[in-house]
């Protein structure tokens, strides 16, 4: 089966968008993250699949640079998530108001 | 090829070995070592750093946007030596701040690895060393804003500044990804290349590429869509850190946004005076009228400084009708990196002093911490713009060059007349701050001030006084800057 680049950059559009509702949605920290990694998947998706239809393959290692600094970003992320649980019993950021003015 | 005594990679090695060896000491070693000398040896690697740069800036010629990843140009420069001066200044303010905490070796490494992330910025002339670099800067900064890991809203504030420094990166990388399928390169000189002669198919696909480079990079300016978590992150953070943030990163923020969104405008020859020139109005009124209702010192600087990145913005909204602008952008960068710097780290000895920073709590406080004091208004006078400290001369040249510009369009005179009524809105609070400082409150006795930020109060104020005293070799260099980069468009 032939796939058209056409057909990758909708569905990276579409995650595009997944990822977008999902930060304005949802207040809980995790699916706020995964809503961020969405994005960023979008992001690879549409790198690796527009390699394949050039001549060369900068965007592939763009995409493998992308994955590994998301995965560090989602390292220290999910540290800080631990650590405002264990202060709050909660990941719900709505629920964070020591600030605010 | 960039060779391995360029200014970049030297720094890279420099700051980056001391950056690792800092907690791996820490760690080696049984008995606890005092957080001065992880302070100290970060210091001696900046300051040479700092030489470094100088040096080479002054023996060897530059050109702009070369075909390599990095390229080292005038307008890196510029930025590498004030992000250097910013992480110089938050070293130093910091020794009294961290002494008692964990983790020092830490704390004082990150600042290194995140000061690196900074200067790639400002150096990278390709969209995947940016990103990497934009990545590097952002990384540290999280874990520094989240340090004080007892304190409920430090944990806050870094989990805010997380979820949107993330954001920001996500938007920024799917930019490039767009970019990167209309050009085939994601070298900034190639992509330019491709823009100018783009088909009028291809242009919105561009146009939007480049929209979300401007929201990308205006979260982390504090531009004013994108603000919301700047002041709660600025507020909870560790003072120190709250100075690298607002001073480093933010800068480190416009170094991008000249690279990529000018050379954008100029290169897909398409307007866009008009959303930029809104945006700064937007940010410069917005962050003024928010700072004039606060009563935390910190959260009042933290708008001011939303405010100030809209007066920066001027400039680049008015970059290809007058060069005036962009010159007086760079010039209001490097005085902006250190008065704020100067703001926050007197800030953080008043916290170090008396544990609070509400307005009400600091009157005769120019008895009790003469210096301090005296440099926070030196810092305020100068980010009001009154006429004689450095402030003032960066101001004059953005606001002229809205005048300037005003012939080409009439409602860029809007700009100027926004920005200079900000101005006289901003001298209100910060006049209300320098009053309760010196005018009011009983006779007290006078506190011992840290050495540490007595020193950097006394470096700042003699770079605001002396600058603004004498402005003409800044002024001149951001002319060569303008130049070259010109030369490099045209």
């Amino acid at each position: 089966m032939n796939n058209t680049l056409i057909d990758f950059v909708i569905v990276s559009i579409t995650l595009l968008s997944i990822g977008i509702y999902g930060l304005a949605v949802k207040r809980n920290a995790i699916r706020m993250l995964f809503a961020i990694e969405i994005i960023i998947n979008a992001a690879n998706l549409n790198l690796i699949s527009f390699a394949r239809f050039l001549p060369h393959s900068g965007g592939q290692t763009l995409a493998l640079f992308s994955i590994a600094i998301a995965a560090a970003e989602v390292a220290v992320g999910l540290s800080l998530i631990i650590v405002a649980y264990r202060m709050y019993q909660n990941v719900d950021i709505a629920e964070f108001r020591s600030l605010k003015g | 090829m960039i060779e391995i005594t360029s200014t970049p990679i030297v720094l890279v090695i420099i700051l980056g070995i001391a950056g690792v060896i800092l907690p791996i000491i820490s760690i080696t070693q049984k008995r606890s070592i005092s957080s001065n000398v992880y302070g100290v040896i970060s210091l001696i690697v900046l300051i040479s750093a700092i030489i470094f740069v100088i040096y080479q800036l002054a023996f060897t010629e530059t050109l702009s946007f070369s075909e390599d990843v990095l390229t080292i140009d005038l307008i890196g420069d510029l930025f590498a030596i004030s992000m250097l001066l910013v992480a110089i200044m938050t070293t130093v303010g910091s020794f009294d701040f961290i002494r008692k905490k964990s983790h020092s070796s830490v704390y004082f490494s990150l600042i290194l690895l995140s000061t690196i992330g900074m200067i790639l910025v400002a150096y990278s002339t390709d969209l995947v060393m940016l990103f990497v670099a934009w990545e590097l800067m952002s990384i540290p900064t999280y874990i520094l804003a989240g340090f004080l890991k007892k304190n409920p809203s430090s944990n806050e504030s870094a989990l805010k500044y997380f979820l949107f420094g993330a954001l920001s990166s996500a938007i920024i990388i799917y930019g490039i990804s767009i970019i990167y399928g209309i050009t085939g390169s994601t070298n900034i000189a190639e992509v330019m290349s491709v823009f100018s002669t783009i088909d009028a198919e291809m242009l919105p696909l561009a146009l939007l590429a480049v929209a979300m480079f401007i929201a990308g990079f205006g979260f982390k300016m504090g531009l004013v869509p994108f603000h919301m978590w700047l002041p709660d992150t600025y507020e909870g953070a560790p003072p120190t850190i709250t100075a690298l943030l607002a001073a480093g990163t933010k800068k480190a923020g416009f170094a991008a946004a000249i690279r990529i969104i000018i050379i954008g405008t100029i290169a897909l020859n398409f307007d866009w005076t008009l959303a930029l020139g809104t945006i700064a109005i937007m940010t410069m009124t917005i962050g003024n009228l928010a700072a004039i209702m606060q009563k935390n010192l910190t959260r009042m600087l933290a708008y001011s400084s939303i405010g100030h990145a809209g007066y920066i913005l001027i400039g680049l909204a008015t970059y290809p009708l007058s060069t005036i602008g962009l010159q007086g952008s760079l010039f209001h960068i490097i005085n902006h990196a250190v008065m704020k710097c100067a703001a926050f780290i007197a800030v953080t000895g008043i916290i170090i002093a008396i544990k609070t920073t509400y307005v009400e709590k600091i009157k005769g406080l120019g008895i009790k911490m003469p210096i301090t004091a005296l440099g926070l208004t030196i810092s305020l006078l100068a980010l009001a713009g009154v006429p004689p400290l450095s402030g003032f001369w960066s101001k004059l040249m953005l606001f002229g060059a809205a005048l300037d510009a005003g012939s080409t369009y009439s409602w860029i005179y809007w700009l100027a007349i926004a920005g200079v009524l900000n101005s006289a809105l901003s001298l209100a609070y910060y006049g209300w701050i320098i009053r309760k400082m010196y005018f009011e409150g009983e006779r007290t006795i006078r506190i011992k001030e840290s050495k540490s930020i007595i020193a950097v109060m006394i470096f700042s104020i003699v770079f605001i006084v002396g600058v603004g005293v004498y402005p003409d070799p800044i002024i001149q260099f951001t002319e060569k800057i303008i130049f070259q980069l010109t030369m490099a468009l045209s």
